[in-house]
């Protein structure tokens, strides 16, 4: 059962050949048996997943309509909120924080009749590359055991690459969703920024923040999309087009589609990576795609504007944590400066500290021209350049990462992982939506992933081709070894 | 000290909460004064995942103060993220507008000291509010009813050069938030207070030399206290160091000024000036208003007390002091239009307003309008006193009771009170006159030699016999009559 994808559960859930309770059993199994060892999971809603799958059961046998989601478990990172349930965003200063809300995207869930089976593991507040500044647990990589999944949505990619979820949700800053999923073998999707509501994402760099899912297959990502992709007038952010609907890609891209590369942004890629990604660019050829050059070299600033603005945001978006109203509040504060900094000093961990201190700095007076403002600068260019190669592209596609998942503890110094992030900051400085696909392995068996960047607001388009990149590929069917049971 | 070679220099910054009814970036209710922590949602705290959403209703209002003050409503303005630490402040950084306000210039005119004067405004812009801390013996807490109630800053232009054009100034910004009903203005609730900068100058100077800047205050004795000790500090300041380099005599700093000892009080140097790191807030897209938006707000605009004053000079014939003292108020200019509309006699109506009621009610310290007195009441007052129904004498008593008892009317206090009733028994009246006139043959002889003053005191005689009860022209006509 836990090996199906979602849209199988779900027609087999609708056409009665299968109880919602025993898909939620199922999948209760499966976590109880690999998650001890994964660690994706923060917290499994055990007793509330079996009262919901009694409920669709019933819903079913009554004959009363059932949602897109209906049959469907899903598995939610921790920094969305789930109205009663923890949000700790894997950080000590919210270990005990209840959200008294759902996200938009928890009440769409619902409203579909998915299954919220769960709250996944991610770097404190999102921020981190590996899922190792995660400050309840480490994750593993399920492919192997002594990588790391790559974060911060690493809970949500181990998840589904484990067969504990058919669909997971992540966030995406800077690269959060799409590069766990490439090393974890899924395939992901961060929509066109404002296309899924960040009502109740607990921010980390507003304009850079969106949700998007998880899953084995593109098909998969469709059908979560249609529910989660509406417009909200909770975010001001939030796009007012009309609900996610996806496009055939016969009819859009049936007589042919160009993808643009940005080759010589690519010359860094060692030879293993370089070959994966040309094999992937050798299946979009046999679907149609005619490869252009188009030139992205601004990009190599893109991770110094990326770390700029995101520390810049996330200094002012952490600053509610302050031992007031709500999580930690340090026993040793006697005054308020203390309670404020001693909280904070206790709540946070390393690496958020070291963001708010940079966001701090960057933004303070006599510093924000050189890098605040001029980060916003170079945003606006990488966005021109973007459009300009838009001109003559359907999409661009790039490598996620230079190499596959590494070893926990391999890289630690904060400059060399922000590194890592240098082919996917692009698509969340730019808003648009990219997805990132599996395109093979690496002759050690680490699954590597590609990306597909598409157009502002053709997430519907973008998706349509992934789909037929997967009609000809069979990367997103591998399951790690060992996890066939 | 030599006061008279010295400029003060003033700026003032107002903030104005807006009367709108839910909040600036969420739909938690507006409203003072309730349980606190009760008109709160998940948005108000800042609980984590909440976003902000802009409130329609406050940038019309914001709009329609800046058409109001001649302002340049811009059509592309942002919000900034003015970052801070305080428990009353949920997200630690209050949503404002810094560099794109959403009206820019304007002006207002007010009266001070018998002359009418203009004042430039720089900006105004929109923020939010924050909580209020509450102290306790053994701990603080905070009520954050308040926090995220929309305001507009109001900044003036260093343009005033004494406390009293400060205060003339803040009035008329009051009073045109009034009119406009976008505003409470209520300065013990806090939804009208001033931040003010003050410096001085030496008269012909036009730099600007050094300022102080007072915050929070919430009354206007306070605002013109705190704002003459200021300007005398600096002057003394000044003139004790008169060899010093004036940008090293007085330090850059923050006030808040201290009603009981009536001095200001330091706060803050600007060393120890806070970095608020403003930036555009991510969370919200800019705030674009179409002209259209702005043209049907500007067709909606009441008429404002600049336009009342000059409609009051023209159609009642008030002198423009006496006209800018009821407009100023615009329920005390309402009012005095409902008692003009119910006895017609304007004069009359100005005098029995500003003068006898106002005085009765100074005690009270409240407004005719609040003093439960209706308009009617005053008009059929003023009638009695022209029809010859009452004297002038009779009615300040009448006032007094409608004072004392506010809803009784003027005809039923005189009617319970016989000493007030006018003296109907005419035979009664001409006996009384020719008693007098018979009593007084030497006054008599004198009035008919031309002496016209004494025959005041043969009405005062009257007068004193009918305990001032007599119809003044009666009496008169009797006299006359009488001494044939």
């Amino acid at each position: 059962m836990h090996s199906f994808s979602a849209c199988e559960l779900h027609r087999r859930f609708v056409d009665g050949e299968v109880s919602a309770r025993k898909i939620a059993e199922d999948f209760l199994n499966r976590i109880r048996q690999l998650d001890p060892s994964l660690g994706a999971y923060l917290e499994i809603f055990e007793a509330r997943v079996i009262e919901q799958a009694d409920r669709l059961d019933c819903k079913r046998r009554g004959g009363e309509p059932l949602g897109l989601l209906a049959g469907i478990p899903i598995a939610i990172k921790d920094n969305i909120n789930i109205k009663g349930e923890k949000t700790t965003c894997a950080s000590k200063f919210l270990e005990n924080f209840i959200a008294p809300f759902d996200a938009t995207v928890t009440r769409r869930i619902r409203e579909e009749d998915g299954i919220i089976l769960g709250k996944t593991n991610l770097d404190e507040f999102a921020m981190g590359t590996t899922c190792e500044n995660s400050a309840v647990q480490i994750t593993r990589n399920p492919w192997d055991s002594n990588l790391v999944p790559g974060g911060s949505s690493g809970g949500s990619a181990a998840a589904v690459a484990a067969d504990m979820a058919p669909i997971a949700f992540g966030s995406d800053t800077g690269g959060s969703i799409r590069l766990p999923a490439s090393f974890c073998g899924i395939s992901s999707f961060k929509p066109t920024y404002g296309r899924i509501s960040r009502y109740g994402l607990v921010a980390f760099g507003s304009s850079l923040d969106q949700i998007g899912p998880m899953a084995y297959s593109c098909e998969d990502l469709e059908r979560i999309m249609q529910v989660v992709a509406v417009p909200c007038e909770k975010d001001s952010t939030s796009l007012s087009d009309p609900a996610f609907s996806p496009v055939s890609f016969e009819e859009r891209y049936g007589s042919g589609f160009r993808v643009g590369v940005p080759w010589q942004f690519l010359e860094g890629l060692p030879n293993d990576t370089r070959a994966i990604f040309d094999r992937a660019l050798k299946s979009l050829r046999s679907i149609g795609a005619d490869i252009i050059e188009v030139d992205l070299s601004i990009l190599q600033y893109a991770v110094s504007t990326y770390y700029i603005l995101c520390t810049a945001e996330a200094s002012t978006n952490l600053a509610r944590f302050d031992g007031i109203r709500y999580g930690v509040r340090s026993d040793r504060a006697e005054t308020l400066d203390e309670v404020y900094d001693f909280s904070r000093e206790e709540g946070f961990g390393d690496e958020v500290k070291r963001r708010i201190m940079l966001g701090t700095f960057v933004l303070s007076s006599g510093y924000q021209d050189a890098y605040y403002r001029k980060a916003q600068k170079v945003r606006q260019l990488i966005i021109n350049r973007f459009n300009d190669a838009f001109l003559k592209c359907d999409c661009i596609a790039f490598p996620t990462s230079l190499s596959g998942a590494f070893a926990f503890g391999e890289k630690k110094e904060p400059l060399s992982l922000y590194l890592e992030d240098l082919y996917t900051v692009g698509a969340n400085l730019t808003g648009v939506p990219v997805m990132a696909l599996p395109a093979g392995f690496l002759p050690d068996s680490r699954p590597i992933g590609f990306q597909l960047f598409g157009q502002q607001r053709h997430d519907a388009e973008l998706l349509s081709i992934g789909r037929a990149f997967q009609s000809v590929t069979e990367y997103h069917t591998q399951r790690p070894k060992g996890m066939n049971k | 000290m030599k006061e008279h070679n010295w400029e003060p220099v003033i700026g003032l910054e107002i903030h104005a909460e807006l009367n709108t009814s839910s909040k600036l970036f969420s739909t938690d209710c507006n409203h003072f004064g309730d349980e606190p922590n009760t008109n709160i949602s998940e948005v108000s705290v800042a609980l984590p995942g909440t976003l902000p959403v802009l409130n329609k209703e406050a940038v019309r209002k914001a709009i329609q103060f800046g058409l109001a003050t001649e302002g340049d409503v811009q059509l592309w303005s942002r919000f900034e993220r003015k970052s801070y630490f305080y428990p009353d402040c949920p997200r630690n950084y209050q949503i404002t507008q810094l560099e794109f306000p959403i009206v820019k210039g304007g002006c207002v005119s007010a009266f001070v000291e018998g002359e009418e004067k203009t004042f430039a405004l720089n900006r105004v812009q929109l923020e939010d509010d924050a909580g209020m801390l509450k102290h306790f013996s053994a701990f603080a807490g905070v009520d954050f009813n308040r926090a995220g109630v929309p305001m507009i800053e109001i900044v003036s232009e260093a343009c005033m050069h004494s406390a009293k054009e400060a205060v003339a100034y803040a009035q008329a910004i009051r009073s045109i938030l009034d009119y406009l009903d976008v505003s409470d203005c209520n300065m013990e609730e806090g939804s009208f207070r001033f931040d003010v900068n003050v410096s001085v100058r030496k008269k012909g100077e036009t730099a600007l030399r050094t300022r102080s800047e007072i915050k929070n205050m919430n009354s206007f004795s306070n605002l013109e206290q705190a704002i003459n000790f200021e300007i005398a500090r600096h002057i003394s300041l000044y003139e004790a160091s008169p060899e010093e380099d004036i940008s090293k005599v007085v330090d850059q700093a923050t006030f808040r000024w201290d009603p009981e000892t009536g001095t200001t009080i330091l706060m803050r140097t600007k060393e120890d000036a806070q970095d608020y790191r403003y930036f555009p807030d991510p969370d919200l897209l800019p705030l674009i208003v179409t002209e259209a938006e702005v043209d049907a707000e500007k067709e909606h605009l009441p008429e404002l007390p600049l336009a009342r004053e000059r409609r009051f000079c023209q159609e009642y014939g008030l002198s423009t002091k006496q006209s800018y003292f009821f407009v100023a108020d615009r329920k005390l200019a309402d009012y005095f239009e409902q008692v003009v509309q119910a006895c017609g006699d304007v004069k009359m109506v100005c005098n029995w307003i500003a003068v006898e009621f106002t005085g009765r009610l100074k005690e009270k310290g409240i407004a005719i309008w609040e003093s439960g007195i209706s308009p009617k009441d005053v008009g059929d007052l003023i009638c009695l006193i022209r029809k010859g129904a009452i004297t002038g004498k009779i009615a300040k008593s009448v006032a007094d009771e409608m004072v004392k008892a506010p809803g009784t009317s003027p005809k039923s206090i005189i009617k319970n009170r016989p000493e007030y009733q006018p003296f109907q028994d005419m035979d009664q009246l001409k006996k009384i006159v020719e008693e007098v006139v018979l009593e007084n043959p030497d006054t008599v002889e004198a009035i008919k030699n031309g002496r016209d003053r004494s025959f005041a005191f043969l009405v005062g005689q009257v007068m004193k016999r009918t305990k001032g009860s007599a119809p003044p022209a009666e009496v008169n006509k009797l006299l006359k009559e009488s001494m044939k």
